[in-house]
């Protein structure tokens, strides 16, 4: 039992086993969350587990940050669009941009934002308990997820002392097993979200708007779910994008 | 702090989309702001064939990617979309249940619109509001291009509510508004004995019971609206509703000898629209000025061109035409009075020829007159001279050439009044000289089109009283109609003559349908009968047991069968995009239609062989 306990104490081994393990691997973190925002979002995922994919609400997801390094750079912005059954809801759409400790420096001029928009931001901690509370009950959907995860889990550790890898599904993950079973060259780029998305004649969007990405990517996963068919669960799902 | 509150520049991609659509970027940029919040995105995969959609749910669907499809329950194709075009409106604004199923022909990305949004973004753009309504009407009419066969020969009585409510016109108010609650209707017939005397409507209640008044206890024929405009229940669709929107009523009784069998609505009728003509006549009667109606009347060769793809028969196909013609009349007609001023007296519009006959084609002439109730002073004559000339010059621009041989409303010898329209006729009738009379065969095939129908009686009445029974003048009228003769058949890919000749090519008008047309005017006249339609003429002649059944049968069978091959003539070759004539070379139809053909000629030449043995013999 040891054993076990051991081994769902490692932040990412859901992915290995996400049908088998995720359900224990959910309560136990959830127990070691005690309080947080993130206990509340490890319970409200558990039921969706068994649930055809169809009807799951979901959450899109994209956040735009300072560099690609979790432990040196920062949150600039968060996008998401909710996902009920198998449509998109603008309605429910929302960004918010986070604020940073030093200057934006060099990446403000690749995704717009200037600092002078920063000083109404809200704080890296408010943005991240504010994105779980946003995502309760919602299971993520991102393209490149472990990028996106890397930063929640960094977050997480230094503010609640428990750096996990929340599991999400992961649009890029889905569109290279896809391609590797038709036995397709990956050519470089050809698993970016435009490329991806130019595969089911989705229109082409321009990026680096974390409002627009999570649009882009919650697109392409209505693409991807209706090339697969129906009657595909959220944990069967989460296997195919680990 | 703004805590994730949606600024809709963040949804830059969807709104960029939304604004370089038509009618969106009509839309403020706060309402659109509000579109695109309100927006539901789904993806459509080909291979699940068709688009659901919730009937308690509709929505508008605007196509971001892919392709789609449109099409009725029957499979007929209404229209396919691409990228920026919208389905789904139709229920929407029509309020009627979804019928037609959209076909996902490529996978793609649809925004839904919900209709509470839908319905606001209409109230706050007019041109928002107006392009779906246009689209809507597009659509319809797209239908009906495929359901003209189906609406123009499918009877009134097949939608009409039969065995319906009714009341004694003696009966008082109040009994007639329980019987109207008890059964959810909107309207009762009103009766004596068992003929209609009247219609009892919801608005009569309202404007002549309520509004002035009038207690419960006042009997229904005091405020029903007495000898209402009703309709034979063997009447077509179409009939039934260019009389409603003629007379602008929303209730049409239908008869059975006299009696009534049924009712319609004009909601019984909305749920069959869809209808071509009755869209185009709708159109006609909204313009305001000319260059509208030149505009509208484009549409007539597409509107001739869908009857014939439609196979619908060339006797409705003649008489839906010529409701249009009326149409644009009429319309002139108005929309010249309200620039010239009230006319000084009554007057009729007459119309003669084809259009009276209501069996116009491609490309007919005017044939026009003005029949003026009294003497016309210089005044009246100047006016009606304008208003002639405004309306045949407005007809001429729509597509109708003015008449060669100049028998139209503005020449003054065909703008009389009623004594002098009479002793014309008179004299015609009177002193048959065949040259004069073969010119004035047309005038005897009229109909009124505007105007009181008592004075287009008065004239009718008069000249149908004159020739009745006129032996010598309708010798001279038989005379002349069988001054030509229908030819005997073909040999190989040539017409044959009667002398034995072969000839190219035939002209099926005036070697087939007019020669019909002169046979049924000679039975007509000397029976009195009113009709101008040749079909018309034919049957009433048979009722009346002037012509035996089965030649008079055979007769109508000839005039549609010819007629009708007319008309596919035609539609080949406005198909090859060669000019529309009459003309058909034998070569170019198949040896059963040669055959049929021949066999309509044979009934041609039998029923000019019976109208010499009935009308000539004493000569």
């Amino acid at each position: 039992m040891t054993g076990l306990a051991d081994l769902l104490l490692s932040p990412m081994v859901h992915r290995l086993l996400p049908g088998r393990l995720l359900k224990p691997w959910l309560r136990l973190n959830a127990n070691r969350a005690r309080q947080t925002p993130l206990a509340a979002y490890l319970r409200a995922l558990e039921p969706l587990l068994g649930m055809a994919v169809a009807r799951a609400p979901m959450m899109a997801l994209d956040l735009e940050m300072t560099g690609l390094d979790p432990r040196r750079d920062q949150l600039l912005s968060i996008g998401l669009v909710p996902i009920e059954a198998g449509e998109l809801v603008l309605a429910g759409a929302r960004q918010v941009l986070v604020r940073i400790d030093a200057g934006v420096g060099h990446s403000a001029t690749l995704h717009g934002i200037v600092d002078s928009e920063l000083a109404q931001a809200m704080t890296q901690s408010q943005a991240m308990d504010w994105l779980l509370t946003q995502t309760r009950g919602r299971l993520l959907v991102a393209h490149n997820a472990p990028l996106d995860l890397s930063f929640i889990r960094r977050r997480m550790q230094l503010d609640h002392g428990l750096g996990l890898t929340l599991p999400a599904v992961d649009t890029l993950r889905l569109e290279r097993r896809r391609l590797l079973r038709q036995a397709q060259d990956l050519t470089q780029g050809s698993l970016r979200l435009g490329a991806c998305r130019g595969r089911y004649g989705l229109p082409g969007y321009a990026g680096h708007h974390a409002l627009g990405d999570a649009l882009a990517c919650g697109e392409l996963l209505l693409a991807q779910l209706s090339a697969m068919g129906d009657g595909l669960t959220v944990a069967e799902l989460l296997r195919l994008s680990s | 702090m703004e805590t994730g509150k949606m600024d809709a520049t963040e949804l830059q991609p969807v709104l960029e989309f939304l604004g370089r659509q038509v009618p969106f970027d009509a839309l403020s940029r706060e309402a659109l702001a509000l579109c695109c919040r309100s927006l539901v995105i789904g993806y459509y995969a080909k291979a699940s064939g068709y688009v659901a959609m919730d009937a308690r749910r509709p929505r508008l669907h605007l196509v971001r990617s892919g392709a789609f499809e449109v099409r009725t329950p029957e499979g007929e194709l209404i229209d396919r979309l691409g990228e920026g075009d919208c389905f789904g409106f139709s229920s929407m604004l029509s309020g009627e249940e979804i019928v037609n199923r959209v076909a996902i022909l490529e996978d793609g990305l649809v925004y839904h619109l919900d209709a509470d949004t839908f319905d606001a973004l209409r109230r706050q753009s007019r041109e928002f509001d107006r392009f779906f309504n246009r689209m809507f009407a597009q659509r319809l009419r797209n239908q009906g291009r495929y359901r003209a066969k189906d609406l123009a020969t499918s009877r009134i009585c097949a939608l009409m509510t039969a065995t319906p409510m009714s009341i004694d016109g003696q009966a008082s108010v109040t009994a007639a508004a329980q019987l109207m609650q008890q059964h959810r209707i909107s309207s009762l017939l009103v009766t004596d004995g068992q003929a209609l005397s009247g219609i009892l409507t919801d608005r009569d209640l309202r404007n002549r019971v309520l509004a002035a008044g009038l207690d419960g206890g006042v009997a229904v024929h005091r405020v029903m609206t007495p000898r209402p405009v009703s309709l034979q229940a063997n009447a077509s669709v179409f009939e039934a509703m260019q009389l409603m929107s003629e007379h602008n009523i929303h209730h049409l009784p239908l008869l059975e000898q006299g009696r009534p069998v049924g009712i319609v609505t004009s909601t019984d009728l909305l749920r069959r629209q869809g209808c071509q003509p009755l869209l185009l006549i709708g159109e006609i009667e909204r313009q305001t000025a000319l260059p509208g109606l030149v505009q509208v009347s484009k549409q007539l060769p597409l509107l001739l061109q869908n009857l014939i793809g439609a196979d619908t028969r060339a006797e409705e196909v003649g008489r839906i035409l010529t409701s249009v013609t009326d149409a644009l009349t009429r319309r002139l007609l108005l929309l010249n009075q309200a620039l010239l001023g009230e006319p000084p007296m009554a007057y009729c519009w007459l119309a003669f020829g084809s259009q009276g006959r209501q069996d116009q084609a491609a490309c007919s002439d005017q044939d026009n007159g003005l029949l003026l109730a009294e003497e016309p002073d210089a005044e009246a004559l100047g006016y009606f001279s304008a208003l002639s000339r405004a309306v045949c010059e407005g007809l001429s621009l729509c597509g109708f050439p003015l008449c060669p041989g100049n028998i139209m409303a503005q020449n003054p010898d065909w703008c009389l009044s009623l004594t002098r329209w009479q002793q014309q006729f008179a004299q015609w009738v009177a002193t048959p000289e065949p040259r004069a009379l073969l010119h004035a065969s047309i005038f005897f095939d009229m109909r009124s089109v505007f105007g009181p129908a008592s004075l287009f009686a008065a004239l009718q009445d008069k000249v149908l009283a004159d020739t009745r029974k006129n032996a010598l003048f309708l010798a001279a009228l038989a005379g002349n109609a069988l001054q030509t003769s229908a030819p005997l058949g073909f040999f190989r890919t040539w017409v044959l003559e009667r002398d034995g000749r072969e000839i190219k090519g035939i002209d099926l008008k005036h070697r087939g349908n007019a020669l019909i047309n002169d046979i049924a005017r000679v039975y007509a006249l000397a029976a009195g009968i009113k009709e101008a339609n040749t079909a018309q003429r034919i049957r009433a002649v048979m009722a009346l047991g002037e012509l035996n059944r089965q030649d008079a049968l055979n007769l109508a069978d000839a005039q549609e069968f010819i007629a009708h091959r007319r008309l596919a003539n035609q539609g080949a070759q406005f198909t090859a995009g060669q000019p529309m004539s009459n003309y058909l070379r034998p070569a170019d139809v198949s040896s059963l239609v040669r055959h049929q053909l021949r066999d309509a000629f044979r009934v041609v030449h039998e029923a000019q062989d019976g109208l010499r043995m009935t009308f000539l013999r004493r000569f």
